[in-house]
């Protein structure tokens, strides 16, 4: 599997050149490419060297920062779920499921309504509350299991959601546009929402490859200790990678399930549960993932998009059921 | 080299050791025996830093319990009571996570329990014998003067539990070992020295010759007599 990091890159290279190719204009492949080159050039000239290539502003200020929002949010969803899943000791977990996104949505709805400046520092403090809740409430004599972990996490969550629809509902100005955000969406996409979700999956992606040890040891629990580890200590900044991977994730697409779950399990398949190789490709997994259930989300109901959120649980869902039935009949997750 | 503990430890309200105190040294194998609840387990994990006493532990002069993790672990090496593997590892990396913080050595560790050829193979494939040998591997990898183990024999067939004490015959003459047992057969066949807890304190301790059926009766609460055989001497319950 040593080639399998080339051809991740090599297929997030495709996906988003498709991403950015097909849409309701139809492009030809060498438009995408004389726009892109154009805008790269303007970027780092600071000026226009030519004439502006005929679809660049669909290209550049739509599409591209469009698939970049959708790729870089689905690379923190998946980072954040093998982070969740490292802490909660359980290939399950996922910031969905265990409802930390549910909980920075509360502070993303909050911050749109209320303080459109911190958006993201509101959903960040939410989304590190709601780890704090699940995980105590979730705790039996140290160990997370499966059914308690589910249980609070899906009751957390449904209670955040509930709190963020009544807020979005009730007190949004633009009611229906916040509602698409809420189902998870990515046609609100800039060039400032790709510029905040790339510092924070380059800190939290960073930050979790280079400790890929210490994730692996986090598996094994208390006993970690005895081989090194500050476990408490490093379950803190776990949960503070998490949260940021997370708020920032729903702040700039809203709620979107089940990434974080699929990509890492398709990675441990591949590479193995060794956080020495599953971190990068769950991650590049999951960013190939949301682009291209961003690509069906738009496209599948032409010329009516529908929120990519429903996308993701319609592939998740099943997904998910088919995991919960593996660790029923007693197979052990990898 | 020489390990001195004297430790209480409280869960909450509920003290669970109280003023236990021991000494163990390089080449004396110590084996920890008492009856279920008797804070055996407990003693080890805080001697292993996964639990934090009130007292000291002292090796060789050096206070192991105002030391980070990571200093300790290059000292204490730890071998946890076998649960079942839960993620899909090889054992050569299962085992390389002794190493992580202490640079030692997987390949010797492996070959020491035999399972080098078999690195590749995933821990979930393993009995529960060889499991117990593959976490004996990950603590020798880890290093360090001092080898506690937790119950290392308990669920193993008379074959894997002789292998395993047969190990720590050989390592106690680079270590010092300290190993929970449950079977008083193996201890009184391959300890040297005897630390019996009852209740949270420490009941009798010294070297194994002079243990008598008494003081194991106001253990255990069982009447015991001492066979002696061919191989050594077996523990009888009457009853």
């Amino acid at each position: 599997m040593r080639k399998l990091l080339p051809i991740l890159l090599a297929l997030s290279v495709v996906v988003m050149f498709l991403g950015v190719y097909v849409g309701s204009v139809e492009l030809s492949p060498s438009d995408v490419t004389d726009s892109i080159v154009y805008g790269i050039k303007r970027a780092l000239l600071g000026e226009s060297p030519a004439e502006k290539p005929k679809y660049f502003l669909i290209i550049w200020e739509f599409r591209l920062p469009r698939v970049l929002l959708a790729y870089l949010v689905g690379l923190s969803l998946a980072s954040a779920g093998v982070a969740s899943q490292a802490l909660f000791k359980n290939p399950m977990a996922d910031p969905y499921i265990i409802g930390i996104s549910g909980g920075a949505s509360v502070g993303a709805a909050l911050g749109l309504i209320y303080f459109p400046n911190h958006v993201s520092l509101l959903s960040f403090v939410f989304a590190l509350l709601s780890v704090y809740v699940v995980y105590t409430v979730a705790k039996v004599n140290g160990r997370i299991p499966v059914d308690t972990l589910l249980l609070s996490g899906v009751a957390f969550g449904f209670m955040a959601n509930a709190v963020t629809s009544y807020l979005v509902l009730t007190l949004g100005p633009k009611a229906h546009l916040t509602y698409m955000w809420l189902m998870g969406s990515f046609s609100g996409a800039d060039w400032e929402k790709v510029r905040n979700v790339f510092l924070a999956s380059l800190f939290g992606l960073t930050f979790l490859i280079w400790k890929w040890r210490e994730l692996n040891i986090l598996l094994l629990g208390e006993e970690g200790v005895a081989l090194g580890l500050d476990v408490d200590m490093f379950r803190k900044f776990v949960v503070v990678v998490i949260a940021i991977m997370s708020a920032v994730s729903v702040a700039s697409a809203g709620i979107i399930g089940f990434v974080g779950l699929i990509g890492p399990h398709i990675a441990r398949i591949l590479v193995g549960p060794n956080h020495k190789r599953l971190t990068l490709s769950a991650a590049l997994i999951g960013g190939i993932l949301m682009v291209s259930a961003d690509l069906v989300a738009r496209t599948i109901a032409r010329p009516t998009e529908i929120p990519v959120g429903i996308v993701t649980a319609m592939m998740g869902g099943p997904f998910f059921l088919y995991l919960l039935r593996k660790h029923k009949r007693g197979e052990v997750l990898t | 080299m020489i390990l001195k503990v004297n430790v209480s430890f409280s869960y909450g309200d509920r003290e669970v050791l109280r003023d236990v105190s021991f000494e163990a040294r390089r080449g004396r194998l110590l084996a920890i025996i008492g009856p279920n609840g008797a804070g055996k387990s407990t003693l080890l994990k805080c001697i292993a830093g996964i639990l934090r006493p009130r007292g000291e532990v002292q090796l060789d002069g050096i206070d192991l319990l105002t030391l980070s993790p990571k200093e300790r672990a290059r000292f204490v090496s730890y071998v946890p009571q076998a649960s079942v593997p839960e993620f899909n590892f090889t054992i050569e990396e299962f085992v390389e996570m002794g190493t992580y913080f202490t640079g030692g050595s997987v390949r010797d560790a492996l070959q020491k329990v035999g399972f080098w050829e078999r690195r590749n193979e995933s821990v979930l494939s393993l009995s529960g014998g060889e499991y117990q040998l593959v976490l004996l591997a990950r603590a020798l990898a880890q290093g360090g003067r001092v080898l506690l183990l937790d119950e290392p024999t308990s669920h193993l067939d008379i074959n894997h539990a002789l292998m395993i004490m047969e190990l720590l015959k050989e390592l106690k003459e680079e270590k010092i070992v300290v190993a929970v047992l449950h079977d008083l057969n193996l201890a009184l066949r391959y300890a040297d020295n005897l630390l019996i807890l009852k209740n949270g304190e420490k009941f009798w301790e010294g070297s194994v010759g002079r243990l008598s059926p008494r003081i194991l009766e106001e253990v255990y609460g069982v009447k015991v007599e001492f066979v002696r055989g061919k191989f050594g001497t077996a523990v009888l319950p009457s009853l």
